[in-house]
């Protein structure tokens, strides 16, 4: 007996699919259950139903956990976003070099974030970092900086460390976006009298745009649920627990205090949370362009 | 005004200055942590910070080497990440080109609810992954960071698969098929031969992904001996104070074999993102 193609498709897909079930979708439900149990670790478990829940979002410092993850991943893709376009842009203009240039730039995406936390925690120390000592050295400083003494500088140094490790990809996504677009399109808008700017602004980025928001939806996502280079730079969230994000409050409830049952009700926010990032991803990834 | 503005951005320098500006602030980290491996533990703790180290050495390369179990780490992270990677694509290439020529029904629902699990936050599922294993008695080995590498990096694969075999020509599987080849030996000798470069380099993706991680085998292992590099690192930067020429050393090689794998395969790795990324 011969199978349909649809069919063949069907048999193909079996082991891919088995892999989502058991390594999604079921860790994916129990997660979700946990976080109607009371499960600490010191009293036995019992269903509690949103107890849970009620303890997250009553807790006095979620608003303040909240507003940091929201600026600490907008800024860290903000950053990114800014960086990526600029470099795309130049590498889409220069002909010499380019190949030298992109190699050199995609280089920290070989970087493990926890590495990239540390490196930067050491080049923002105040006495023994080398950028303290270049600032003073160029008289734009009297003191070192010391970045971990205030709550606004000490997030400006993770979401440097945490766009450092991310522009490189979406430098990649944005140039080859750039690339797509028929030089003929940028010999016509020449012809029609634009100059640099009317280029970038009505031919480059609108043609690229697809490409650079699903590299930037992509990044955002990761951004905002990604804590490892808030964990190594500033462990425990900094002076005033000023770096203290969503996902470091969730993993401080399943590592540090145990307590399974609020650490899962977070985890199950921080879901809906991304979701509504990721929302918009899906949307334009499946939109036909 | 904007003439004069015209005119730098404009000049042929421009996008040099620019990019020697932005390339020099992306591998700062690169050149400190490169000068850093060579000074001696004192040189480190200078204030104000030296440069170029004064007293050469490679005494952190060695100590990293040899005192903590570099080697350790890094093997236990090549054996984890290799393995995922292995059965990662093995699994994606045939989900991800059934998932492209070969549609059936409800073959879009299975391909948004890939994209949908791509944004399920990670860390949002250590927790169950830790109690499974932790009921499997799997805590504390190899293979429950597998477990996860397997979940970390399945759907990203499957979505950049598919993005590739779309480009296939499928004329070259029908002449294939009609040729008297089957379904099955047509993916084996004609498609895997002829897309082996873009499946090496979604691999590479999935393998820089793997190694990148902290959080799972923090969590699921304690033994100094199973830990991988990411883990190792981490325990270089001590409470009291860090031996930073010896983590300048274990980062270089912790490094070097993802940047390696990364700038062999960079040429096709464009390719094989962009082609997810841009046509669907």
């Amino acid at each position: 007996m011969k199978l349909r193609d649809s069919g063949y498709g069907m048999v193909l897909s079996v082991p891919g699919l088995v892999i989502l079930l058991l390594w999604v979708l079921i860790p994916f439900s129990i997660v979700f259950i946990i976080s109607f149990l009371r499960y600490d670790n010191m009293s036995p478990v019992i269903p509690t139903g949103l107890a849970n829940y009620k303890t997250v979002l009553k807790d006095p410092a979620l608003p303040l956990v909240l507003a940091r993850t929201f600026i600490f991943s907008f800024g860290s893709t903000g950053l990114t976003l800014l960086t990526s376009v600029i470099l795309a842009v130049c590498l889409n203009r220069i002909v010499k070099g380019s190949a030298f240039f992109r190699s050199l730039v995609v280089m920290p995406w070989a970087v493990p974030l926890i590495l990239s936390g540390f490196l930067w925690a050491w080049m923002f120390h105040p006495s023994f970092g080398p950028i303290g000592d270049l600032l003073m050295k160029c008289k734009l400083m009297s003191e070192p900086l010391n970045i971990y003494k205030e709550a606004s500088t000490a997030m400006a140094g993770v979401i440097i460390a945490d766009a450092w490790r991310r522009i490189p990809f979406l430098t990649i996504i944005t140039l080859a976006g750039l690339q797509s677009i028929p030089p003929n399109l940028y010999e016509a808008a020449t012809v029609d009298g634009a100059d640099s700017f009317h280029t970038l602004r009505y031919v480059s980025l609108p043609l690229a745009s697809r490409p650079i928001l699903i590299g930037t939806l992509i990044t955002l996502m990761f951004s905002f649920r990604s804590i490892d280079v808030i964990y190594s730079m500033t462990p425990g969230g900094g002076i005033g627990k000023c770096t203290y994000v969503l996902g470091t409050y969730l993993f401080d409830y399943m590592y540090e205090f145990l307590n399974y049952g609020v650490a899962a009700s977070i985890s199950v926010i921080l879901i809906i949370l991304t979701f509504g990032i990721g929302a918009f991803f899906i949307y334009y990834t499946l939109k036909k362009g | 005004m904007r003439r004069a503005f015209l005119k730098i951005v404009d000049h042929r320098a421009t996008p040099y200055v620019v990019l020697g500006v932005i390339t020099l602030f992306m591998i700062s980290p690169f050149i400190w942590m490169g000068l850093s491996a060579f000074k001696t533990h004192s040189e480190t703790f200078r204030y104000p910070p030296t440069y170029f180290p004064e007293d050469f050495t490679l005494d952190a390369m060695y100590e990293a080497w040899y005192k903590a179990p570099i080697p350790t780490y890094l093997w236990n992270s090549l054996f984890m990440c290799l393995i995922a990677t292995f059965i990662i694509v093995v699994a994606g290439t045939f989900t991800g080109y059934a998932l492209s020529q070969y549609r059936y029904k409800g073959s879009n629902t299975v391909l948004a609810l890939f994209l949908f699990t791509r944004t399920i936050p990670p860390l949002a599922l250590l927790l169950p992954y830790y109690l499974v294993l932790m009921k499997l008695g799997l805590l504390n080995t190899r293979l429950a960071v597998i477990f996860y590498l397997i979940y970390l990096s399945y759907p990203l694969v499957v979505w950049l698969l598919k993005g590739f075999f779309d480009q296939f020509p499928r004329a070259l599987i029908d002449s294939a098929i009609v040729d008297g080849c089957s379904r099955t030996s047509a993916i084996f000798r004609i498609v895997i031969p002829v897309a082996a470069t873009g499946v090496y380099a979604i691999a590479v993706v999935a393998f820089m992904w793997a190694w990148n991680e902290f959080f799972a085998p923090f969590l699921f292992i304690h033994y100094d001996e199973l830990k991988p590099i990411t883990v190792g690192l981490y325990y270089f930067v001590g409470d009291e104070y860090t031996y930073w020429n010896r983590m300048s050393a274990a980062g270089i090689y912790a490094v070097i074999p993802s940047l390696l794998f990364f700038l062999l395969a960079q040429k096709y790795i464009v390719r094989g993102l962009t082609s997810g990324a841009l046509k669907y």
